[in-house]
């Protein structure tokens, strides 16, 4: 289930394989019996009294990417993300940060993982309404034994990165949600963590808030290129945010692949069912539409579009020339796309893509190319 | 299509409603079909039967003189129980002597300035004035006594409340052990907990704070708990995401969120605390409660007033700051919290250090008002006038007797009338409809207790006061608690009233019904019904006040009168509201019934006074273990089950 | 894990009580009220009991070791026999006024020596029944136990139901009532005022409506300057015929009250155990005191202010 491009060099920061959670009685048993572990949820409630939130599941997250868990509610996502640094005690399968075993950790260890590697944001954001924002902020310091004028400094830089400043000493009943949210994303920040985990961080908020704050974690990544897991059951933010999304139902990774991939090619009906609203010339990029040059003459004229370029970027190039547009790849034309093969992405014909798919070498990272118009681009243009 | 729609509508529900409580009483009914014929051939006679009694005055003699023969010899006295009251007495006598040292001046200015910190200006001022009128009264130096009793009982019962509610707030199996304990330790009278302390310790301050303990204790153990289990689970979440050690976990987050339910549990504490100190002057405690304690005793009301205002100044003053600065939780802190501390604690030095200096420590004598007097003569002229023969109304002691004839005695005769086992099954039915069959069990099982232990009669003369005062107090009490539901009005005039009524020590309430009514039953059932009334009347009008507005506009908008929109949707939605007044009726009721064995209540509260004041522990205890047997029946009684619902772990 | 903090709070606290209260053996009994001896003042804590006559006593006492010796007094309020209880234990230093309590008096001053008997009060004590005496004169066969039957149904209240009622005051008071009631088969309830203040208002009540009532009563007392009453003969006592409670069919004793002291206040406690030891005074002196402070409402120390004021040969003696 892993993706055509595994970067060669970098040991994935978590490596997921196989895992299991089962909550009930004698949970143990079920990931090892075959005939237990290939029921469907009520059957497998109706015979062991077990819920299997979380069911063989295996991903990788690299070093720098932000990796969407998706899902609706029920789907095991939460849980997911907690057995990640064992807030919930997996019942089956392994997990390694950077190589190493997680859940071979013993306590101190785990204490070191979760105060250094991974800090977690979560969606009622979990702050001590008894401390104020920089309390909050430097508990996490706190907790790892820093003096109170060091934790205090840094804290005090965190609550400026998250554009909260002023408002040092205010408890958190006096923010607003999304104050509060920035808050609890200046906590995690501020331990300097290698992974961030995010678990519906959003949800919770106001549409506006909520874009806002899918701004900031962008515009925090593009900084600092943290790694970062993020679970929600919104596909919009899901498509936004991710460079890959793992899609789980009833316990299951279903598809894992790039917005893209989700969005072109649905692995099953679920997904397919999911993604039907999505608009597709927003998340498709031009690759998927392109084809080779019929003439030299095609391949030197025309306006040009990135191969990373959203269908509808180069809908609008199109409309705007008149002709077909090229493909340039660091000033060479990899390809073009014309009305008609755009057209047929946004109807929803999917027959290229494969091909297209075939074409990528590289997952290129999406972000640092893409313009502006990218991330606001769900508004009606 | 309203018309048509309403009578199944409301039908439906009540069908389904009273289907188990049928199915429960036919269960009951054929058990009793089996087990009463037989109880009753067996033993035929009205009252407990004789032969299913057990003597346990003897053995209880028995332990109580040996006590009293080896508390100064046993290893068990010397090691343990000797240190424990030397600590009391050490603890107490340092406290005392502080208050003493810091003098009138500089109490009454520590504790305003206690109050402005905690609780703002107003609540400052008034907390000077009440040291201030208590000094007035001539009451500085029991004043203290009780404070400084109170400040030992307090703290130990906060940490003890605070360890116990730790262990039943993090393991599971510790709260399943303690909940029922200090469930129940909650709805037992005072009374109830003095003579086994009296039974190790012998009369005197140790006794008085540990018995204090006992009762005061269970509240912060409660709540304790309940903070460390309501938390957010959340915060403590993302609080061990971030790699806490358990120990980190507990002092920074489950603590720290528990602390609106920590505040609430001191305030229970505390107010529980002095209405336990000033009960225990009956065992020594000294202070306030004994200077009401002698003026009963010669119903001196005067004298027993002089020092009941003390008792209540210190009441509402303690519970207005503990409740305010529970209030103030939360909100912003004040800037330079730490510069006006150290400011308010020097100027309290400052007033305590000028106190000593001009030599005026102990509050004049000069200072002191006799309200005694005019009291005394106010109440004689009450007596005179009001007592009996007023025409037309009849006076006070009229009604008494007229009460006493009418209604107590033909209850009391017709309890005690009913034979033994039909109690025993209306006590059963009574449980289970409104509760599970748990309840039903250990309400039948302490009523059995009763009868076993031989006070059946005064049991049920007791009982018979109980049931009166309830009636009382539900009729009026409900009557005003929907009038303060409906009028926003009524409401306003009302709360200051409960507030002081609801904080005022049990037996505070005895004074005024003794200058009222004299001594008897009737004085002790009325002290009772106003005792209770006031919790009653809050939760039924906030029960009423809670109703879904949804529904209420429902009703509303179909055109309902007030007095359906009441019947209809407010007393049925407000139904769990209602019980639970009625429990907490009972409870309160019970509480002061039993004390009113000091004004002439008779029955198992004379009994404990009679033990205590005869040194004839054995009677008393039995009557002890009696009373805790009726607060449990009747708190099973009057139970609804889902009181003791609890979300799954 | 986390519970492994609880059985250290445990064991801390233990640790800091018994660091607190000094190692080794603690005896409970020897522990004085924690509100004596406050600033250094020499203390002697009174046992007061409620009956107006003791308060006179102690009224008298206090105000003399006040005012003339230069102690401070305690005085608490403990019933009869946990009075002994306090005694033995050194919480109260003495009992001015006991109606005989054979059985404490053999437990506490033969046995464990804890306390020792302070001399006669001078005062002599006798329990009875009474009858108003505007109701004797009217019906002069009523003073006779025997006739006690053919008038119950006057003496019948609402507390007593269908009997007749024998009104007892406070249930600390030495009494056989139940026990006579029963044994002289009289057709009775008796009913427990709850305390002796208690029983005076309702007596006084009865008095102010010439209702006819009988009543557990004493002597010396002040209310027979108010309420004049006369006693009901009841069989004649005899040594020894009180001894079996449940069996007493016999009248009251007639007791000459004592004092009794703490044993370590008597050998330590100077000036002060010598005054209270030398106290000792009439019925009428009593009953002076007590009309002060019962029927014309003085405090006790106004009251004892008053007597000591006008009788100064009577008290002088006492000084030490």
């Amino acid at each position: 289930m892993t993706t055509t491009g595994t970067p060669a060099t970098d040991t994935p920061v978590f490596a997921v394989h196989g895992l299991w959670k089962v909550f009930g009685p004698k949970a143990g048993r079920v990931p090892g019996d075959p005939r237990l572990a290939d029921l469907d949820p009520a059957a497998l409630r109706a015979r062991t009294g077990c819920t299997a939130a979380v069911r063989d599941v295996s991903f990788d997250v690299r070093k720098g990417e932000v990796f969407v868990v998706m899902g609706l509610s029920g789907s095991g996502k939460s849980t997911l993300v907690r057995c990640l640094t064992r807030l919930i005690e997996p019942t089956a399968g392994t997990i390694a940060i950077d190589g190493e075993d997680v859940r071979a950790m013993d306590r101190a260890r785990l204490r070191t993982l979760r105060r250094h590697r991974a800090a977690m944001v979560f969606q009622h954001f979990g702050l001590l309404p008894h401390r104020t924002v920089l309390d909050n902020v430097a508990y996490g310091l706190e907790i790892q034994g820093m003096g109170r004028g060091e934790r205090r400094e840094k804290a005090a830089e965190v609550v400026a990165k998250v554009g909260l400043e002023g408002m040092e000493q205010r408890r958190p009943a006096q923010l607003s949600g999304g104050q509060r949210q920035r808050v609890g994303l200046a906590r995690a920040l501020a331990v300097d963590p290698e992974v961030l985990l995010f678990d519906e961080p959003f949800s919770a908020l106001d549409p506006l808030i909520r874009r806002d704050m899918q701004e900031e974690v962008i515009r925090l990544h593009r900084e600092e290129g943290r790694t970062m897991v993020f679970i929600t059951h919104d596909l919009q933010e899901a498509l936004k945010l991710g460079d890959r999304i793992a899609l789980m139902r009833d316990g299951r990774v279903v598809q894992l692949g790039t917005p893209e991939e989700i969005v072109g090619s649905p692995a099953d009906d679920y997904v397919r069912a999911f993604v039907r609203d999505v608009p597709r010339e927003q998340v498709l990029t031009v690759r998927t539409a392109m084809r080779p040059p019929l003439s030299s003459e095609e391949a030197a004229t025309g306006p040009g579009v990135s191969p990373d370029a959203t269908v509808s970027e180069a809908i609008e190039a199109v409309s705007r020339a008149g002709t077909s547009a090229r493909v340039l790849d660091r000033g060479k034309c990899v390809g073009v796309v014309d009305a008609g093969a755009l057209l047929d992405v946004v109807a929803g014909a999917s027959a290229t893509t494969a091909d297209a798919r075939a074409d990528r070498a590289v997952p290129a990272p999406r972000r640092e190319p893409a313009p502006p118009t990218a991330t606001t681009s769900e508004e009606p243009v | 299509m309203a018309i048509l729609t309403a009578p199944a509508g409301k039908a439906s529900p009540r069908g389904v409603r009273t289907s188990p409580a049928v199915r429960k009483l036919a269960a009951l009914t054929l058990v009793a079909a089996v087990l009463v014929p037989l109880a009753a051939a067996r033993w035929a006679s009205g009252t407990w039967p004789e032969a299913l009694t057990v003597d346990v005055s003897g053995p209880l003699g028995g332990a109580s003189d040996w006590i009293i023969d080896n508390r100064d010899s046993h290893p068990l006295f010397l090691h343990f129980l000797g240190h424990v009251s030397n600590a009391v007495v050490l603890s107490v006598r340092a406290v005392y002597l502080a208050l003493l040292a810091v003098g009138w001046a500089g109490v009454t200015g520590v504790a305003a300035l206690i109050a402005w910190r905690a609780a703002g200006v107003r609540l400052a001022l008034g907390t000077a004035l009440a040291f201030l009128a208590c000094g007035l009264l001539g009451m500085w130096v029991p004043t203290m006594q009780t404070l400084a009793l109170m400040v030992v009982a307090v703290a130990a019962s906060v940490l003890v409340g605070v360890l116990l509610g730790l262990a039943a707030g993090l393991s599971d199996r510790m709260d399943r052990v303690l909940r029922p304990v200090l469930d129940t330790m909650q709805v037992l009278p005072a009374f109830a907990y003095l003579l086994p302390v009296v039974l190790v310790f012998g009369i005197g301050v140790p006794a008085a704070v540990l018995a204090t303990v006992v009762y005061a204790a269970p509240p912060m153990a409660r709540l304790t708990a309940l903070g460390l289990r309501g938390a957010d689970k959340e915060v403590l979440e993302a609080v061990e995401s971030l790699g806490t050690t358990a120990r980190q976990r507990l002092l920074t987050a489950r603590i720290p969120l528990a602390r609106k339910e920590l505040l609430l549990g001191l305030n229970q504490t505390i107010m529980m605390a002095l209405s336990m100190a000033v009960i225990a002057s009956v065992i020594g405690a000294g202070g306030l409660g004994d200077r009401v304690y002698q003026a009963l005793a010669s119903v001196d009301v005067g004298a027993a007033l002089a020092a009941g205002i003390p008792i209540v100044l210190l009441a509402v003053v303690l519970d207005r700051v503990t409740g305010a600065a529970g209030a103030r939780l939360g909100q912003a802190p004040v800037p330079h919290a730490r510069a006006l501390w150290a400011g308010a604690l020097a100027a309290a030095a400052a007033v305590a250090v000028a106190g000593r200096l001009t030599d005026r420590l102990e509050w004049p004598d000069g200072w002191v008002v006799g309200i005694a007097e005019p009291v005394n003569r106010a109440v004689d002229w009450m007596t005179d006038h009001l007592y009996s023969g007023v025409p037309v109304v009849g006076g006070t002691a009229d009604w008494a007797g007229r009460f006493t004839t009418w209604v107590l005695d033909p209850l009391r005769d017709g309890l005690q009338w009913l034979p033994w086992w039909s109690v025993l099954l209306a006590v059963a039915a009574l449980a289970w409809v409104i509760g599970t069959w748990r309840t039903a069990l250990t309400a039948v099982s302490a009523m059995a207790a009763i009868g076993v232990l031989g006070v059946w009669n005064a049991s049920l003369d007791t009982l018979s006061q109980v049931l009166a005062a309830v009636a009382v107090t539900l009729v009026i009490g409900f009557a005003t608690g929907v009038a303060a539901a409906r009028s926003d009005r009524v409401e306003r005039l009302l709360r200051p009233v409960l507030d002081v009524f609801q904080t005022m020590p049990q037996f505070v309430y005895l004074i005024p019904v003794v200058a009222l009514f004299g001594v008897g039953r009737a004085p002790a059932v009325a002290a009772a019904i106003v005792y209770a009334l006031p919790a009653v009347v809050r939760i039924t009008a906030q029960g009423l006040r809670q109703v879904d507005p949804a529904a209420l506009e429902a009703a509303r908008s179909l055109g309902a009168t007030s007095g359906q929109q009441l019947r209809q949707v407010q007393l049925p939605l407000a139904r769990r509201a209602l019980l639970l007044a009625v429990n907490q009726g009972v409870v309160l009721v019970l509480a002061v019934v039993i004390i009113g064995g000091l004004v002439g209540g008779g029955a198992l509260g004379y009994d404990v006074v009679l033990g205590l004041a005869q040194g004839d522990l054995a009677t008393g205890l039995v009557a002890g273990a009696a009373i805790v047997c009726l607060g449990l029946t009747l708190d099973r009684v009057t139970q609804p089950t889902g009181r003791r619902t609890r979300k799954g772990a | 894990m986390r519970f492994r903090t609880m059985p250290a709070v445990a064991a801390g606290s233990a640790f800091a009580l018994l660091t607190l209260t000094g190692c080794g053996a603690a005896d409970m009994t020897r522990q004085a009220s924690p509100f004596a001896n406050a600033q250094g003042a020499r203390t002697v804590t009174l046992s007061v009991q409620s009956w107006v006559g003791a308060q006179a006593n102690v009224a008298v006492a206090q105000y003399l070791l006040e005012h003339e010796l230069g102690y401070r007094v305690d005085t608490v309020q403990v019933d009869e026999v946990p009075a002994w209880d306090a005694l033995s234990q050194g919480r109260v230093d003495a009992i001015l006024e006991d109606w005989g309590h054979p059985e404490q008096e053999q437990r506490y001053v033969e046995e464990k020596k804890t306390i020792t008997p302070g001399g006669d009060l001078g005062v002599t004590g006798h329990i009875g029944w009474y009858v108003p005496t505007y109701f004797a004169e009217q019906h002069p066969d009523v003073t006779d136990w025997k006739n006690l039957n053919k008038y119950a149904d006057r003496f019948r209240t609402p507390e007593s139901g269908g009997k007749g009622q024998l009104m007892d005051g406070s249930p600390s008071y030495v009494t056989n009532d139940k026990a006579l009631v029963k044994n002289l088969k009289l057709d009775y309830r008796v009913v427990f005022a709850g305390s002796e203040a208690a029983q005076i208002t309702q007596i006084k009540q009865f008095a102010k409506e010439k209702k006819p009532f009988l009543t557990y009563w004493y002597t010396p007392q002040w209310l027979f300057e108010q309420v004049p009453m006369t006693e009901v003969k009841l069989p004649a006592y005899e040594e020894g015929c009180d001894a079996d409670p449940a069996e007493v069919a016999c009248a009251y004793p007639v007791t000459p009250l004592q004092k009794y002291l703490n044993a370590d206040f008597a050998r330590n406690g100077g000036e002060a155990a010598e005054l209270l030891r030398n106290f000792r005074w009439t019925t009428e002196d009593q009953n002076e005191v007590s009309l002060l402070i019962a029927d014309r409402k003085l405090s006790p120390r106004q009251a004892a202010e008053k007597w000591v004021d006008s009788h100064a040969s009577v008290w002088k003696e006492w000084l030490p």
